[in-house]
Formats: structure tokens, sequence, C-alpha cells
């Protein structure tokens, strides 16, 4: 009855153990129910859990490759949540807090390539059609232009246009302090009037 | 809500998604010698032959990127982006052992600092021989100092866009507000 799925990607497997939710009709090889999973990073850690902990990891490291994939490297999780995620000038620090008291919390430096076997790991997961459990994720979004971080494009579109703009008041006050030619009066010699002769 | 899937989904990627899009098949291409043959096969593999039955087919589609030598006007429809963006987590998803390489620290520094330069010097090739090196855009990738850290942001990129979750990851990156 109790199934396991194992996620393998290079140096990070996941493995998830549960059961099928017989009480909404699922059936054989599926998974409603996490009873516990273990996520082992390749010469680093092992973790383990329950269900929540493993949702709150997607829920920091997920949005965090998506918004990698924009350039914007930004903190989640804060700093009382069980799990933090952040950018190093290197790779990416995962921070984890454990919810018993007495174990000290622990701090993982990824890099790119450990990273991404770990989203890989995640995504197959929430993917997996096996897996028939509602995890709260947020959905991939495009950000708005105030939560990306490159904002030098504004100031590079801005400044030809505004360079051409200080171009022209010049040289159209030149033009206008140049003196107006002098237009001398038609040399026309003055008909001879009839009426005197 | 069905209401808003749709209007999300018909989405159009704008100049800026579409210079990045081709960015990519382009490091793709930059990663594979053979890529231009393995994206027709993978097309073909990934119901995509429709669309993409020959290289002429997918090159009409990339020369929207307003960056190229021989540019088309217009923005694509989103069915035709839908079909990039998923040839490339495609071949994301061949390369990845590849990429894997490219970004982990455990690899010799020595043989990444060459394999980083490879992959550098064949983009620009690829960049000048395809890109139109009027535009400062083009001039900024060809630069060696400023295109370092493009590159690595592009590997990256690329890298997060394999797997299950890579499409609707990479899509929604291509459709953020740029200026």
């Amino acid at each position: 009855m109790k199934q396991s799925i194992r996620y393998n990607y290079t140096s990070v497997r996941l493995e998830i153990d549960g059961l099928p939710d017989l009480s909404i009709g699922q059936l054989g090889e599926s998974i409603g129910i996490i009873s516990s999973w273990r996520l082992e990073i390749v010469g680093l850690t092992q973790l383990e859990g329950k269900r929540d902990h493993l949702e709150t990891l997607m829920q920091v490291v997920i949005p965090y490759a998506r918004h990698l994939v924009s350039n914007v490297r930004q903190t989640f999780g804060t700093s009382t949540s069980s799990v933090q995620i952040y950018p190093l000038t290197d790779g990416h620090k995962l921070y984890l807090r454990s919810s018993k008291p007495d174990i000290q919390p622990m701090t993982l430096k990824l890099d790119d390539a450990q990273l991404t076997d770990l989203v890989r790991c995640l995504d197959s997961l929430r993917m997996d059609t096996r897996v028939i459990v509602h995890w709260a994720i947020p959905e991939d979004v495009p950000l708005q232009r105030h939560q990306l971080e490159d904002k030098s494009p504004i100031l590079e579109s801005i400044t030809p246009p505004a360079l051409g703009s200080l171009l022209f008041l010049t040289f159209a006050l030149l033009l206008i302090l140049l003196p107006a030619p002098r237009i001398n009066p038609p040399l026309i010699e003055p008909l001879p009037d009839k009426s005197k002769i | 809500m069905e209401q808003t899937i749709t209007s999300k989904k018909s989405q159009r990627i704008g100049r800026r998604g579409l210079e990045r899009l081709d960015m990519l098949l382009l490091l793709i291409e930059s990663l594979d010698l053979n890529a231009s043959e393995a994206m027709i096969w993978i097309a073909h593999q990934g119901g995509l032959d429709e669309l993409f039955p020959n290289r002429v087919e997918l090159w009409k589609r990339r020369c929207h990127n307003p960056l190229r030598k021989s540019t088309r006007r217009g923005l694509l429809p989103s069915s035709e982006t839908d079909a990039l963006i998923k040839l490339v987590c495609l071949m994301a998803d061949r390369l990845y052992p590849l990429i894997r390489q490219l970004l982990s620290s455990t690899e010799p520094s020595k043989i990444t600092a060459e394999r980083w330069l490879l992959l550098r010097k064949r983009l620009i090739e690829l960049v000048e021989e395809r890109m139109n090196p009027r535009k400062g855009a083009v001039q900024k990738l060809v630069n060696s100092n400023s295109n370092e850290k493009y590159l690595e942001n592009l590997v990256l990129t690329l890298a997060l866009s394999s797997g299950a979750g890579g499409n609707s990851r990479l899509r929604a990156s291509l459709l953020d507000n740029l200026p």
C-alpha cells in the first residue's frame, strides 16, 4: 500500500513516501498523502521531514529560480521562516531552521549546478501526475518593471533622444541669433506721370 | 478564472522577449555544433514539425529578432512563440549535462575556464555572422568586457529552462515588462 517515488538528478536525490488518499478515491500507484521525504544533496547533506517542510522549501526555491531566469537575484523567505535562500557572488545560500528547538540551523552553499539540480527535482515532484497533492506554490508570472533589477536600460533609452533634443535646441537658438538678411527695395524707375505731359 | 488563463496564454512576447529567445537558440548552437540539425529532429519528436518542418521555417521565425541582419517586422503569434519556447526547453533538456558542466564548481577550474572561453568565442562568431553590427546591443554582445556576465546569465537561464517546470518559467520571464 505504501508508495515510494524517487527523483534523481546528478547531485540531488529526492525520495517521497506516502499513500493514496482512499477517501477521495485515489488508487494504485498514486500518492495523495505524503508521510515523509528525504532530500540528499551529494557532498553536502541529507534532509528529511514532513510534507509541510517540503512545501516550504518549494515555496522558496521555485520563485527564487523563476526570478533568476529574469536575472533578478533576491532573497526569498524571511529571517524567521524555516527556509531562506539568498544569492552570493559565486552561488546561492540555503538557510534551514528546524522546528525542533535543540537542532541548530543549517546553512548550505549551493553552486549553480546544484541549484538547477534541486529545482529540476522539485519541478519533477510538483508536475508528477502520480503525486496528487495540491502544492501552494506561486504561479510563474511575468515580472513588472519595478521588480526587475536592471535599471540601466531606462537611462540608456532616455540618453539618445535627450541629447538629440538638446542639439536641436542649440542649433535652433544659434540660427535665431543670426541677423536676418537685409532685403533691398527693387530698383524700378518710376513711370513718368502722363497727366503732366 | 478560465478567461484569465486564456488571456495569459494568448499574451504575445514583445521585442525584447524575441531577442532573448533567439539568443537562447544561438547559445544552443554555440554549445552544440550540430544543433541546427538537432533542433529539427527535436521539433519532429516534440510534435512541432508542422511549424518547423525544416530549417528555413525555423529561420523565418527567428528572423523576428530585431537585432538580426535580415529582420522581419512584427511580433510572432503566441502559438509560434510557444513552439519556439518548447523547442528551447527540449534542447536545454538534451544539453543539460553539458550546461551542468559549465555551471558546476566541482569541475576542474582550468577546464571550466577553457570551456567558457570556447563557448564565448563560438557565440561571438555566431553573433557577428547573423546580427546587425550597427545595433548598440550587438556591439555590446561582441565586446568581450561586457558579455561575460550576460553569457553566464544566459547559460543559467537555459539550465533553469530545462526539466518539468522550465517551460512555464521561461515563458513567464519572456513576458516580463521590460522597457
